[in-house]
């Protein structure tokens, strides 16, 4: 029997999948797409850039969750706080993704605010696209609330006094006694202490991400549908 | 149909939403906390505090007395001020009623100073200086059994 | 095996008879359930939202539909791989290249303070982004500061598109301009945005000028974080 041509396996293996599902025919739309010359212009690329950051976010978050230990502790002596203090000083490597993940975080707020002004200054949002700038004002949203959680996850002083005066804000909605809900709930107690950590790290690692790659998923649906907008 | 949409969409919610409302921890009780002061209330002169925490083991906090802007009678303090003026001695917590930040006893101009907007309260406790509107808050005590302690109205967090 | 099925081939499950397709307004596709088997759920009832953002997933897995480039001249468009793709390569290894050097060059703010203790007594100061709302907050009551006003530009900011299309279109009227948006003259809107963006600066830059540093305001002065 002859030995089959590599290239013949392959292509038995890939009539094999799309007798299945089309799948040459989904990657053959979603790559040959044809774009408008005009999208070349550098301005367009900041959004590529939030993905990325976004993308990178999710990986050395991912990473960091090896070692993070999400339990306050009690005062004096807490887990969460020593496991960020191990993951900078003795995992090998550990400053260096913390570290991306910290400037990651600040770059990809910058990042999307300029791909805001850009979305303005080409008045991308007009019809349309109008929902598309909704779902990327929530993405906004999150990407603030993402780094306002992120903030008290090492659980030093600052993390928590920041956190503490955020909470009271959001706790001065009238009346008082829908306040006093909001940020017991905020806080899970009648403090700042353990129960805020775990809150705030479930809506870190868990809630926000899968809300953002879903929104991300439904923004790019919307490009796709819409088309690169003109230049102004 | 539509009434057991309804009442789907009602049932599901109804219990994650009861289940993010958090209940105290079994340890938490309300109770007197003894605190002693590093300067025994009959050594203090007028117009002089001297500054107290809630104990750390077990994590405890003051239970304030009454209220006003962001403080609110019933609402926790991990901290106060015992100060002297005019004869007349007072506990305060020792948050901000602006935003609930650790005032200081600034002890040249005789105030408690917030380091976060700059709000300013006489030694009474009213309110010097903006932005604060309230008051500071009082803290329930009374004397304990030497000079140098004091046993407050607290709260043993219990987690 | 002989249960009376005819099994020619893989998947030999065939539909013995084909099924009608009805063609109504040039609409080619699967028939609607008949009316009794529908959700009693038209545009006018409460959960028809609901339905409508359940349906939404399904509709964003379909074909994505017409595209714009589909409309334009081959020599005026190019395909997305590799012409277009090329540089987010790049542009990644450089942004990966530039978040390392950060990492291990800057570690300064990454250094962490004592452990969290609510008996210590600190300044807090939020992080960078959040400065011009801390700074914000100090120039009124902040039941306006804090609840009213962000609220309202979040707001604002969501429903920006149709505050737009709405003013936008009222203002180039009386201008005397003959539609909305005008090519090359967002003056109004963009005016606008850079004062906007100009404030949250200025707050942002008053902040970080320190306690020091204190400018006049109606209830005072308001130093910086």
């Amino acid at each position: 029997m002859a030995i089959p041509h590599p290239r013949e396996i392959q292509t038995a293996v890939v009539d094999w999948l799309d007798d299945r599902y089309p799948f040459t025919k989904s990657v053959d739309e979603a790559l040959y797409q044809r774009v408008p010359n005009f999208a070349n212009a550098f301005y367009y690329c900041f959004g590529g850039m939030v993905f990325i950051l976004i993308a990178l976010q999710l990986v050395t978050g991912i990473f960091l969750s090896f070692y993070y230990v999400p339990d306050a502790g009690v005062p004096g002596n807490s887990p969460a706080y020593n496991s960020v203090l191990f993951i900078q000083n003795t995992q090998y490597l550990g400053w260096l993704i913390r570290g991306v993940h910290f400037w990651g975080a600040n770059i990809l707020i910058v990042m999307v605010l300029i791909h805001m002004a850009r979305v303005y200054w080409t008045g991308s949002y007009r019809a349309p696209r109008e929902l598309n700038w909704m779902v990327g004002v929530i993405m906004l949203l999150c990407v603030i609330f993402l780094s306002l959680s992120g903030y008290l996850l090492p659980w030093d002083t600052k993390a928590y006094f920041a956190t503490e005066v955020t909470i009271k804000i959001a706790g001065l909605a009238p009346p008082a006694q829908l306040g006093a809900f909001i940020r017991e709930v905020l806080q899970g107690g009648p403090v700042v202490g353990p129960a805020t950590l775990q809150r705030f790290f479930t809506i870190h690692v868990f809630l926000l991400p899968a809300v953002i790659v879903l929104l991300m998923y439904v923004h790019f649906r919307f490009i796709r549908a819409h088309g690169i907008s003109e230049p102004m | 149909m539509a009434i057991l949409l309804t009442s789907t969409v009602v049932v599901a919610l109804a219990p994650l939403l009861v289940y993010l409302w958090p209940a105290a921890p079994k340890g938490q009780r309300k109770q007197v906390l003894t605190v002693t002061l590093d300067t025994p209330i009959d050594q203090l002169s007028d117009g002089q505090a001297v500054k107290f925490n809630a104990p750390a083991s077990p994590d405890s906090a003051f239970i304030m007395a009454d209220g006003g802007g962001d403080n609110a009678a019933g609402d926790l303090a991990f901290g106060g001020f015992v100060v002297k003026n005019q004869g007349k001695v007072d506990v305060f917590a020792i948050n901000c009623s602006h935003l609930g930040c650790s005032i200081a006893l600034n002890t040249d101009a005789k105030t408690f100073d917030c380091p976060c907007h700059g709000s300013r309260f006489h030694l009474d406790g009213t309110v010097l200086r903006g932005p604060a509107q309230a008051p500071l808050s009082h803290l329930t005590w009374k004397q304990g059994s030497d000079p140098s302690s004091i046993q407050v109205d607290g709260l043993t967090l219990g987690f | 095996m002989s249960n009376g099925i005819d099994r020619e081939g893989p998947g030999a499950a065939q539909a013995v008879t084909e099924i009608p397709i009805i063609e109504v307004d040039g609409h080619t596709g699967h028939t609607l359930e008949p009316e009794w088997k529908r959700l009693p759920i038209g545009t006018d009832h409460i959960l028809y939202p609901v339905l409508v953002s359940l349906a939404l997933f399904p509709i964003l897995m379909g074909a994505a539909g017409h595209h714009l480039a589909d409309d334009m001249p081959d020599d005026e468009t190019h395909p997305f791989f590799p012409d277009h793709f090329w540089p987010y390569p790049i542009i990644a290894v450089i942004m990966l290249i530039t978040v390392g050097l950060l990492a291990a060059f800057v570690q300064k703010n990454l250094q962490l303070e004592q452990p969290a203790d609510p008996r210590a007594v600190t300044i807090p100061r939020p992080d960078w982004y959040f400065l011009f709302l801390f700074q914000f907050l100090k120039l009124g009551p902040e039941l306006i500061t804090a609840i009213v006003i962000p609220p309202v530009v979040v707001i604002g900011l969501l429903l920006w598109p149709f505050i737009d299309s709405f003013a936008g279109t009222r203002v180039a009227r009386r201008l005397g301009w003959k539609r909305w948006p005008v090519p090359g003259r967002n003056i109004y809107t963009g005016t606008g945005w850079i004062v906007f963006l100009a404030i949250i600066a200025f707050l942002t830059l008053w902040a970080l000028a320190g306690p020091g540093f204190c400018l006049p305001w109606f209830s005072g002065p308001v130093c910086g974080a």
